[in-house]
């Protein structure tokens, strides 16, 4: 019954994506395009960040954690910024509000991450007759990962989009978008250095975000009353 | 308007119906997604399957998709659909004959061998009780499952860490007392392989070499031949297991040296003797040694006539003190007396003793216990030297699963192939009853104990049943080239195996062992995702759109109804 155990997996790694959809005001003012605008955006992303991880990256024989070469990930990391800004800032989209508009970026980005990722591993592996826990915790990963590029979109949608803003909370703002951005490269030095295990690494994905996500709809809050 | 909408509508229908065909490749393309993953894979080796006269022996499946089950299993428990892990440590040997012989439904067998006995073990770190009790549990449980007409699949496999904690896992559960199916979880193994086929026309190959002597000036007789007899095949319960180092690798192998000493001999024209040396490797031995018999037919008539004697090597490996020598004429035959005359001499000089053991041929009865009652039937006077007390049945102790590297003493091989050496070249050289050592140690015709180490430990990592040896297996190959160096002529025959035996294919798999999840808990996990993602779009509702929004979802607007009226 292990068709079974896919099923429940590609629910619990998608699922959320369109519950959200669903759920949130998204549904009604029919922002599927911008979504799937989104997505494409990402797409491309992931192929030039694959092309400068391909040039400059040497691919070492252990799992050593490189400084320089974390490092230089994080640099890369930060294409996925760009993308970001790209698909909030240059695109045209319907009217649509600015709330409205950093969630729709935001799912379409995470639901495409999702899809390019986890599908194809689940698809193969979930099916097999050997059980293990890792395809629930990558859909827990999937899950906080969506927090993560709602609240990313967010504070994006603050940096890039918003005018005026108060003056004390923009360095707040950057460091939150910082460490949203760089987060990849935390969990990977927590599973290299301080050889954490999946599920603890996951547990921590998913706290962290739960915070950013407090974090940034505060600050989102407290950036919308000077507009009003 | 309208219309603007109307055209919108239709490009996008018609994009859709393009992509059809693409989804439907893609689909087909995905589901062609081979899974084939384990956790864990182990080497298995399947017990022997073959038929007598179409009387069914062995084991009589192979495919094998069950749960997992130990020893600890509540009593009256269904075992049908479960395979049994019996670790050679704990079987109980009166349990499987019960199962055997009432003809019990089990799913399959799996038997656990410690590593002592895996071929290519050189061992060490085991008690020797404990290897004896091994051993003598093993070559029971042999004799019960080669004998019994087993239904179910039956396969061997070494214990390592994997199957040890699997193992443990089982027992665990079992104790529970929850046995182990579709709903409640455990492990799951798989063998995939096709159900065995007879094997068409198996071969038996004997290799023969031949060494001449030379002959005096003038002397226009045949010269007298001596032959070293030695079979080569095995057979055990689990043919890929079948090396047999001490039955007959140890034969074999004392007939190579044999070999290469009188080649030493016999390549100066000076100290070559009157007497040729015939060397034979014959297959067939565990089935009434028909691959010797075969071979003495084929044998030209009067090249049989001119054999003096054969001496035939039946398991030399494992002996201290004192080595059979078996006989079929009876002890009074002066031939006999002077052969046993020989021996006796070498050995009171090497410092051990031959005693002299005398059986007589029914030829009423086909079986042939001793290599040399095939020699005896064609009137060839034939001996037999062995370790061997008594003489062994029909397919036993032809290289059992217990018969591995261990158990063979390369000095007992050494001093028997002393004994044949020095008693031959006395008898050739005319030098019996003197005190003469031909093959002295730290001469050039020492006997080379790393030759004998080195074909012993090949022999012992070479499963050698007959059946399952192609013509030109890579064993075979070796040995024609080494009897090719030592001889002046080889000569290999191929016989097909009599019909009465019948032997069937898949002698090793790969097992697959899965850990499975049950389907309670793939219910129990679809249940706390639907609660989960139920929550989450109650919270997002609310949070976004308000309470009211959430409880309108459920209620049908009044008001509608009210307006339209």
């Amino acid at each position: 019954m292990t068709l079974f155990h896919f099923f429940n997996c590609a629910i619990l790694t998608f699922g959320p994506h369109a519950v959200y959809y669903s759920a949130t005001p998204l549904s009604e003012y029919d922002t599927l395009g911008t979504s799937v605008k989104a997505a494409v955006v990402y797409l491309a992303t992931a192929l030039v960040k694959l092309v400068c991880l391909a040039t400059f990256l040497q691919v070492s024989e252990t799992e050593v954690f490189d400084p320089y070469q974390e490092a230089l990930k994080a640099m890369i990391g930060f294409i996925d910024v760009a993308g970001l800004y790209y698909a909030l800032a240059q695109l045209t989209h319907r009217n649509i509000s600015q709330n409205h508009k950093f969630q729709a970026v935001g799912l379409g980005w995470a639901f495409a991450d999702s899809v390019l990722h986890r599908l194809a591993p689940l698809w193969v592996g979930a099916r097999g007759l050997e059980f293990t826990w890792d395809y629930v915790l990558q859909g827990l990963e999937a899950n906080a990962n969506l927090v993560f590029t709602i609240s990313l979109a967010a504070l994006g949608s603050l940096m890039w989009l918003r005018k005026n803003k108060p003056k004390t909370l923009i360095p707040i703002i950057y460091t939150c978008a910082v460490i949203i951005a760089t987060m990849p490269s935390i969990t990977s030095y927590l599973r290299r250095v301080m050889g954490w295990h999946f599920p603890k690494v996951v547990g921590f994905e998913l706290l962290t975000s739960l915070v950013m996500a407090f974090i940034s709809c505060q600050l989102f809050i407290l950036c919308q009353r000077p507009s009003l | 308007m309208a219309d603007e909408k109307k055209s919108k509508q239709r490009h996008r229908s018609m994009v859709f119906e393009s992509m059809y065909p693409v989804l439907a490749l893609m689909l087909i393309l995905v589901a062609c997604v081979e899974l084939c993953d384990a956790a864990t894979v182990v080497d298995v080796y399947r017990l022997i399957q073959y038929d007598i006269s179409g009387v069914p022996f062995g084991s009589r499946f192979s495919s094998l998709n069950h749960h997992a089950a130990s020893l600890s299993f509540q009593r009256g428990a269904d075992l049908s659909r479960s395979v049994l892990i019996l670790p050679l440590r704990e079987l109980d040997i009166g349990f499987v004959q019960d199962y055997i012989s009432q003809k019990q439904s089990l799913g399959g067998l799996l038997i656990l061998l410690p590593q002592m006995f895996r071929p290519g073990n050189i061992g060490g770190g085991e008690l020797i009780s404990e290897t004896e009790g091994f051993r003598k549990l093993l070559a029971q449980l042999e004799k019960l499952l080669v004998h019994g007409n087993i239904v179910f699949p039956v396969y061997f496999a070494f214990e390592n860490e994997e199957t040890d904690a699997m193992l443990a896992d089982v027992k665990k559960n079992d104790a529970l007392g929850q046995q182990a199916t579709a709903t409640t979880g455990g492990y799951k193994l798989v063998i995939s392989v096709s159900e065995p086929k007879k094997i068409a026309s198996p071969t038996i190959t004997n290799i023969q070499g031949w060494l001449p002597g030379s002959r005096a000036d003038g002397d226009s007789n045949q010269l007298p031949t001596i032959a070293v007899v030695a079979s080569y095949d095995t057979f055990g319960a689990a043919p890929a297991l079948s090396v047999g180092s001490d039955s007959n690798g140890s034969g074999v192998v004392a007939l190579l040296e044999v070999a290469r000493l009188f080649s030493i001999l016999y390549s100066n024209p000076k100290t070559r003797g009157r007497y040729n040396l015939l060397f034979a490797l014959t297959s067939g031995g565990p089935y009434n040694y028909e691959g010797t018999q075969k071979w003495l037919k084929s044998l030209d008539q009067r090249m049989r006539e001119s054999i003096d004697y054969a001496i035939c090597l039946n398991s030399v490996g494992s002996w201290d003190n004192e080595l059979l020598v078996h006989v079929s004429k009876p002890p009074e035959n002066a031939y006999i007396k002077q052969i046993f005359e020989g021996f006796s001499n070498v050995a009171e000089d090497l410092g051990f003793q031959v005693a002299l053991k005398h059986k007589k041929i029914n030829i009423s009865n086909s079986r042939v216990a001793w290599e040399h009652e095939q020699f005896s039937r064609l009137r060839v006077t034939a001996a037999t030297v062995s370790e061997l007390l008594t003489p062994p049945e029909l397919l036993e102790n032809a290289g059992s699963l217990s018969d591995t590297r261990q158990l063979v003493n390369e000095d007992a091989i050494i001093k028997g192939i002393k004994l044949v050496a020095e008693s031959l070249a006395r008898h050739i050289y005319g030098h019996q009853g003197k005190d003469i050592k031909i093959f002295a140690d730290d001469s050039s015709l020492a006997v080379n104990p790393f030759y004998v180490r080195s074909w012993l430990d090949l022999l012992s990592q070479t499963p050698r049943v007959a059946p399952f040896l192609s013509k030109n297996e890579p064993l075979i190959m070796a040995l024609k080239k080494e009897l090719e160096d030592y001889t002046a002529e080889v000569s290999v025959q191929h016989e097909s195996l009599d019909g009465s035996f019948t032997f069937y294919d898949s002698t090793k798999a790969s097992l697959n062992i899965y850990q499975v999840a049950s389907v309670t808990f793939d219910l129990l996990l679809l249940l706390v995702l639907g609660s989960y993602l139920i929550v989450l779009f109650s919270f997002l509702v609310i949070t976004t759109r308000g309470l009211d929004d959430l409880i309108s979802l459920f209620r049908r607007p009044p008001s509608r109804k009210v307006k339209m009226a």
